[in-house]
């Protein structure tokens, strides 16, 4: 599992974490079932504290892409509607910044494609 | 505790070198055999102060698995036991130069020397480090120096006193003699053992 | 969770010091560092936890245990590093271990020899002879080879390169693993702190001002910076000390919600760092 942190970002390190083992599930690069590393040894290989590590499987576990059994680990959970949508916002989200890279390329103002996305959208 | 005791030795390797030669040099000055009986108990248990007077050993002790309680007992339990190897020592170093003791030359070296570390081991830890040599040594010379001033006008004037002594027999004198620094080294490791208790490091 | 170390209420006078009213719990399983300016009361906290000092009033407990009934069960589970060399300096490695490995009824002596290696520690050489860096890592091989459940340090990177600064924090990590274990140190480096520390305890001459996680710290408190013509009686209320120059202030806050509220986007808010939290916490103006 592969995870960069950066000390100097002003996102918190637990966020760092949550966000790069979402997108890698998302990413489908981590399978359901998956067992990830102990939280120890994830803060022993990331020179973090382990709260930091606790923080982000906990919060991993809350918005539900991971579960933890007692005295075995954690691993990526089956994913659910909830999961899907935001696998799919995420996709859409990648999707829409690359039209308003392209947009901006041609000059084409935000109203101008909103207008565009309108029209398409009740077509 | 024993890990306590041993320590010493240890901690002592090469004074304890040292030790041999000392006994030796005063084996050839013809010293009274009493004396070098007294000079050689008080070497090991006298040097290990010296350590223990620092107070990143009483830091380290304190810190392991040993309780302020058996810190003191093993000085005081340790003295003895030195004191009963450096006498068989000082016996065969004798017996070596074929020089003449005897049990009283014994007695009256342990008990000396039990009364004198009765007498200091408390002040160790009434004293700040740094001093305690100093104080060690004035007492040791005080006490040489009053004691036989003392002992004299005691038999000049208190006539009864050594009245009483000089007809007690032998084997009472002995029993008397054996109680009182009996007495005299309980009293001090229970003020040692106190004083210590209450010591900060 | 279960604490390992406990300070209810403790007190300890000196002539011209003292540690007041510590109420302190040290989770297991987790890294606390022991924050505080020089003189704040870290050593004295310490060598009480060590009960080489006994609190003039208040309550000790180490694994649930008191000194007084269970001074040597406890002094067994801890390992112990202290800022200056304790051990006998005129003496070699081997004959140190030799006395302080028998005192231990779980001295491991192939774990010792292995930390020996792995700091690439002489074993004949008098302790005296030894760098800084050395005698801190002779002391921590001593500390770790007894499986001591609880490790004190007091100050164990003072004086240490940045090198073996790092090394002995990837050490000490690697002891986390194992779930149980509970590492207590103070230091003023703080940024030692912000790689391994799960929880911060901060002392300010002689009394604890916290003792919270990470992330609470990091949630709690933050810098400000604006123009002084924000700052009257009302405003500066939520922050602890206001720092004042000609160009603007600079405030460290313990409520940031009322400084958003009260100020809004006419000021920065910031990440407070441990120095920055030190640093005004030391500017005086207590307030609860």
């Amino acid at each position: 599992m592969q995870i960069i942190i950066s000390n100097s970002s002003k996102e918190p390190i637990y966020e760092q974490i949550t966000n790069q083992v979402k997108s890698l599930i998302l990413a489908g690069e981590l399978q359901e079932g998956t067992a990830l590393p102990s939280m120890r040894n994830l803060a022993k290989d990331l020179q973090i504290s382990v709260i930091t590590t606790k923080r982000a499987y906990e919060e991993l576990e809350k918005a539900g892409f991971i579960y933890s059994i007692v005295g075995k680990g954690s691993f990526v959970a089956e994913q659910n509607l909830e999961v899907m949508r935001e696998k799919k916002l995420k996709v859409i989200e990648e999707q829409l910044s690359a039209v308003i890279t392209n947009s901006r390329e041609i000059g084409l103002s935000l109203d101008e494609l909103q207008q565009l996305m309108k029209i398409l959208y009740e077509e | 505790m024993f890990n306590l005791i041993r320590r010493d030795v240890i901690l002592q390797k090469r004074q304890l070198l040292i030790f041999i030669p000392f006994i030796l040099f005063f084996i050839i000055m013809g010293a009274p055999p009493a004396l070098i009986f007294l000079v050689a108990s008080i070497f090991i248990p006298f040097n290990t102060y010296a350590y223990d007077e620092k107070v990143e050993t009483n830091i380290l002790l304190n810190s392991l698995p040993y309780t302020r309680m058996e810190i003191i007992a093993s000085r005081y339990l340790g003295a003895i036991v030195y004191m009963i190897l450096s006498i068989g020592v000082t016996s065969l170093a004798l017996f070596a130069f074929n020089k003449p003791f005897t049990i009283t030359d014994i007695a009256i070296g342990s008990g000396l020397f039990l009364l004198f570390a009765a007498f200091t081991f408390p002040l160790f830890h009434i004293f700040k480090p740094g001093y305690i040599t100093t104080v060690v040594l004035i007492s040791f010379i005080l006490l040489t120096w009053i004691a036989p001033p003392i002992a004299s006008f005691i038999a000049e004037h208190f006539t009864t006193i050594t009245d009483f002594i000089v007809n007690l027999s032998i084997p009472a004198l002995y029993t008397g003699a054996t109680l009182v620094i009996i007495v005299g080294y309980v009293i001090s490791w229970g003020i040692t053992t106190v004083i210590y208790q209450r010591k900060a490091f | 969770m279960e604490n390992v170390i406990e300070l209810k209420n403790v007190t300890k006078k000196f002539k011209d010091f003292s540690v007041k009213n510590i109420d302190l719990q040290v989770q297991q399983g987790f890294v606390t560092g022991f924050i505080g300016a020089n003189g704040a009361g870290k050593s004295t906290t310490i060598k009480m936890m060590m009960n080489l000092l006994k609190p003039d009033s208040g309550e000790i407990k180490l694994f649930g245990l008191d000194y007084k009934n269970h001074e040597k069960a406890i002094k067994e589970r801890i390992g112990f590093v202290y800022d200056g060399n304790v051990f006998f300096e005129g003496m070699n490695l081997k004959d140190i271990k030799r006395i302080v490995a028998p005192a231990y009824k779980h001295w491991d002596d192939t774990l010792f020899y292995q930390y020996v290696e792995q700091f690439e520690l002489p074993l004949n050489k008098a302790m005296k002879t030894f760098s800084k860096g050395m005698q801190m890592k002779a002391s921590l091989a001593i500390a770790l080879s007894h499986h001591a459940e609880l490790i004190i340090m007091d100050e164990p990177t003072a004086g240490l390169d940045p090198i073996f600064r790092r090394e002995l924090l990837a050490l000490l990590q690697e002891l986390m693993i194992e779930g149980n274990r509970t590492i207590f140190f103070s230091t003023h480096i703080t940024t030692d702190l912000d790689r391994i520390a799960d929880y911060i305890s901060f002392m300010q001459s002689g009394e604890l001002v916290f003792n919270q996680s990470i992330h609470d710290v990091a949630e709690n408190y933050a810098l400000v910076k604006g123009g002084l013509d924000l700052l009257d009686r009302d405003t500066e209320k939520a922050f602890v000390h206001v720092h004042r120059a000609s160009t603007g202030f600079e405030a460290l806050t313990d409520n940031i919600k009322a400084v958003q509220n009260t100020f809004g986007d006419s000021v920065v808010i910031e990440r407070a760092s441990l120095d920055d939290i030190m640093y005004y916490f030391k500017g005086g103006i207590h307030h609860v």
